[in-house]
């Protein structure tokens, strides 16, 4: 599917870019290259509607000068000299930032678990097979259920960054996901959900997310009436939280939010702003993780930090110009790179993200069922609807859900058809919380990568039933 | 590989992208292997981005990006490779009809082969040329128009941040089929847009602004840059006094940004036949049924020239037209693309379109808009509530199309109480069914325009238009 020798073209190109940078009489540059290869089918009403496949990539230039800095991007490598113009160009209209210049080379470590060559290996024909399986099971689950969309992709990149100070760099990862949407509608009542999984290795079971597509499908049809509106503790699973958890949380510890008072826990460090025996890790260094590796966006070595240590902020993230800016601006008073700097490909410019971001706790954790009886009265929510709509800068959001289930006296009684579904996600996490005791990865999104477990919320939820 | 060292043939700014021999060849070699249908289509774009904070320039972001696709229909099934190399595209005509087979050779008999409706054969160039080609903007003057809104917008101490940005792009498309479809088409569009965050105490609040349309640097002028600067930050120091809204079911009546995508979400996608035809839509089967209130009339429509959901022509080479969603409250016409076209044995409507060159065409929506009703104004609408709840701006919105529920969220509100406007509010969400919500639209303002320009999320993000006139809906479940 990719080249054996992707990598290195790739550095020969970007070095390429780079001499003539130099040839520009640059200060400092950069060059990111990209390229990206991948196969894909789509499930559509029961059947493999579609198989594709293709590739794409390109080169970021950024330059910098007198802490100025500039960036353009192309594909074609014969216009390179004038993307390094149109960037030149660009920086000297940019705001010159005292202190800031591109990171120097420092050694990283190797993560492992990038790339899977059983993915490599695998053919169109093959993908066609897994979704066959997929759609097989569907059928033997429940021959009401149908797999109305979804979709399998194998994906394997490459990429690597040459600069001006040193930094020369490069790797190839893989990628594996499916996602299945599946409906039962019968007696003129329709209910659905959407699973998905990625992996950076081949996915050992497909079918999993099945199970739980029609699981979901089908325990959601035992109607109850709702009830009025009423705030009460909602057991949000690791699938129903982790989209909410990824608009307000990343956005709230970047370094620049905090320093610029645009998050909610600005003017709070080494004060308690989730529950105590919470922690939130953010880990570039995850093997495996679909948002680590060796370096970061911007080349400089990935770590392993601690954003928040039993409740307390302790860490937040800086790409290494947001630092030298908030110092600058006299918003911070130190700051530098915690190798937070992410790029969602050649187009963009490095910026400050979050890679794998844990959320555990020191407490004990329990099983959904032994949460649910924990929680004794209230609801269990699996996905909401309109997730991106929430407010990172407050915490507020309000969304809809299709996927409640009722909980009385430590039981689920049965399912609401619609409920509206609000609350501060901040406040929320600093009152009383009880994870779930399996945390896994739960959806790559802009904002990073997500490894929530079940959550239950004790506070400041409610619930608005249709 | 690569992308990056086969293009010596490009050139960005003018002329034919496409080597019409080559493709020529290609696409009749699909044929020759027994492809039904063939075709080949490139995406250049040249785009700028830019943003300010606290009105210093934050980046600034040129680009030039090209993508070809090429879809071969094989044994009734699709083949699809795309990729940013123009020059390989050619090479992957076998594995690509290949592909498309081994497809084919998995349907059961009681699945429906695709197959496409016929459309005009149609061999030509056009250009929607802006009164002022946005290519030619410098960066100062981006800047400058970025700097009229932050000006306003960061006027008051609470005021902590100021965030504003840029995006343009020229799109240059070229489509060459196996039918002998030959068309080229490009049109540009520009975007400006700002967030303003509040504080007090640990109260923090934001407020977003979005102006743009098709068209170039004419379309950001025609805009009154530092009323909506000024606008964002009136509104975002009332957030921040504002209380939490109140839930339950309650009449609501939502300006023309939420009333658009009132409409986007809860009856443009359902009315997406690519969503039908899978079997995730609650208005299957329901062409000429009465869906909504009679006063409730929809278009959809590419050609409604500023809008930033605009294009001249789909992305399957089919003229594009007004389509009418709903007519006095019934459902009238499904947005179409080829394939469903066929599949529905409908007129092809002008519905296909992909994000860029790397992708292949889906069924999407373009400028959507609820035409406007008999009421005078706001006060009208809201003088027989007794409470209520009347929302403004969006912060998005999401649709279950299967189900027919949905969901959008206001950036401000208010209540209503006796007829008349009381307290701000914030958080508000609206949720609803399709089904049920459009036949309790009871009342629209007269003018009826589009609202801020959005992007529409379907796998595939695009720009759109939508909007409509003020609204007011009997019921809505709120918060």
């Amino acid at each position: 599917m990719i080249p054996d020798d992707a990598v290195e073209r790739l550095m020969e190109s970007a070095q390429s870019i780079g001499k003539s940078c130099d040839a520009a009489g640059l200060q400092q540059w950069e060059v990111f290259a990209s390229q990206g290869y991948g196969h894909s089918l789509d499930i559509e009403a029961g059947r493999i509607s579609m198989a594709s496949g293709g590739g794409d990539g390109g080169f970021g230039i950024r330059v910098v000068e007198d802490g100025r800095y500039g960036y353009a991007h192309l594909v074609d490598i014969n216009s390179a000299d004038r993307a390094i113009q149109q960037a030149l160009n660009i920086a000297k209209k940019s705001p010159s930032i005292k202190g800031f210049e591109l990171p120097a080379n420092q050694s990283s470590s190797k993560v492992g678990g990038m790339k899977d060559k059983a993915i490599l290996d695998l053919s169109p024909e093959d993908l066609l097979e897994q979704g066959d399986e997929v759609l097989t099971r569907v059928s033997e689950l429940d021959s009401r259920a149908v797999a109305v969309g979804g979709g399998i992709g194998i994906g394997a990149g490459a990429g690597a960054i040459v600069t001006s100070s040193g930094i020369e760099d490069g790797g190839v990862y893989t990628s594996h996901g499916v996602g299945i949407h599946v409906s039962i509608d019968e007696d003129e009542h329709l209910t659905s959900s959407y699973e998905g999984e990625s992996s950076r290795a081949l996915l050992k079971d497909l079918t999993s997310c099945v199970d739980k597509a029609v699981h979901w499908s089908q325990v959601t049809r035992e109607k109850i009436s709702g009830g009025n509106t009423e705030d009460c503790p909602v057991l949000m699973t690791t699938d129903g939280f982790s989209p909410l958890f990824s608009v307000v949380v990343p956005s709230a510890i970047k370094g620049e939010r905090l320093a610029r008072g645009e998050s909610f826990w600005s003017g709070k460090m080494n004060e308690l702003v989730l529950a105590d025996h919470l922690s939130l890790v953010d880990d570039g260094l995850m093997e495996g993780g679909m948002s680590s590796g060796s370096r970061d966006g911007e080349g400089v070595p990935s770590r392993t930090q601690t954003i928040v240590d039993s409740g307390r902020l302790t860490g937040e993230l800086w790409s290494t110009r947001d630092a030298a800016k908030m110092v600058a601006e006299g918003k911070a008073s130190t700051a530098q790179s915690t190798g937070s700097a992410s790029r969602g490909g050649h187009t963009s410019p490095p910026m400050c993200g979050c890679n794998d971001l844990i959320l555990s706790s020191s407490a004990k954790t329990l099983s959904r069922d032994r949460l649910i009886e924990e929680m004794d009265e209230g609801y269990v929510i699996h996905s909401v609807m309109g997730a991106h709509t929430a407010n990172p800068t407050s915490g507020d959001f309000s969304v809809t859900t299709s996927t409640i289930l009722r909980v009385e006296a430590g039981e689920v009684i049965g399912a609401l058809s619609q409920a509206g579904f609000s609350g501060n996600m901040a406040k929320a996490l600093a009152g009383r919380v009880v994870l779930g005791d399996s945390s896994k990865r739960k959806g790559s999104y802009s904002t990073g990568s997500m490894h929530v477990p079940d959550v239950l919320l004790m506070d400041g939820m409610r619930i608005n039933p249709a | 590989m690569v992308v990056a060292t086969r293009q010596n043939d490009s050139n960005f700014s003018s002329g034919r992208l496409l080597d019409e021999e080559k493709i020529t060849r290609a696409l009749n070699s699909a044929t020759s292997l027994g492809a039904e249908y063939a075709e080949i289509r490139l995406v250049s774009e040249t785009t700028n981005s830019a943003s300010l904070k606290d009105g210093k320039l934050e980046r600034a972001i040129p680009g030039q990006e090209v993508g070809v696709t090429m879809r071969i229909l094989a044994d009734g099934a699709w083949g699809v490779h795309s990729t940013s190399d123009i020059a390989s595209i050619v090479e992957q005509v076998e594995p690509t009809f290949r592909l498309a087979r081994a497809v084919a050779a998995r349907r059961s008999p009681n699945q429906t082969a695709v197959g496409l409706a016929e459309v005009p054969i149609i061999q030509d160039e056009i250009h929607w040329k802006s009164a002022k080609d946005v290519r030619d903007t410098d960066l100062d003057k981006r800047i400058e128009l970025m700097l009229a809104i932050d000006n306003e917008a960061k006027d008051d101490e609470k005021i902590v941040s100021t965030a504003t940005g840029w995006s343009d792009e020229h799109i240059h498309t070229e489509l060459m089929t196996s039918e002998g479809m030959n068309r080229v088409w490009s049109f540009q569009r520009s975007l400006i847009n700002g967030m303003v965050t509040a504080r007090d105490g640990d109260e923090v609040v934001s407020y977003r602004m979005r102006h743009g349309g098709e068209g170039g640097l004419e379309v950001i002028e025609a805009c009154d840059l530092g009323e909506m600067g000024r606008n964002a930050r009136i509104s975002a120091l009332r957030l921040l006094s504002a209380e939490r809204a109140p839930s339950g079911r309650m009449p609501l009546v939502a300006d023309r940004d939420l009333t658009g995508v009132y409409i986007h979400e809860a009856l443009g996608h359902p009315c997406e036949a690519d969503l039908v035809a899978a079997g995730d839509s609650c208005l299957e089967g329901r062409l000429g049924q009465t869906i909504g209130s009679e006063i409730c009339t929809v278009i959809d429509d590419p050609t409604l020239r500023g809008g930033y959901g605009c294009y001249p022509i789909d992305d399957e080479g089919v003229d594009t037209r007004q389509k009418n969603l709903i007519v006095n409250g019934v459902l009238t016409e499904y947005l179409n693309h080829r394939e469903t076209a066929h599949r529905f044995d409908l007129e092809p409507n002008g519905g296909a379109r992909a994000q860029d060159g790397l992708h292949h065409p889906l069924v999407r929506m373009s400028n959507t808009v609820i035409q406007g009703g008999s009421h005078h104004d706001l006060d009208e609408l809201i003088e027989d509530i007794d409470f209520g709840i009347y929302a403004c701006g969006s912060r998005g919105g999401q649709v279950d199309t299967g189900r027919g529920s949905f969901q959008f969220a206001a950036q401000e509100a208010w209540i209503i109480e006796n007829g008349s406007l009381s307290r701000p509010v914030k958080d508000v969400s609206v949720s609803g069914m399709t089904l049920q919500i459009l036949k309790d639209v009871d009342g629209l303002t007269r003018d009826s325009h589009l609202a801020a320009p959005g992007f529409c999320g379907k796998g595939q993000t695009v720009p759109v238009g939508d909007g409509g006139p003020l609204m007011r809906i009997r019921e809505a479940l709120v918060g």
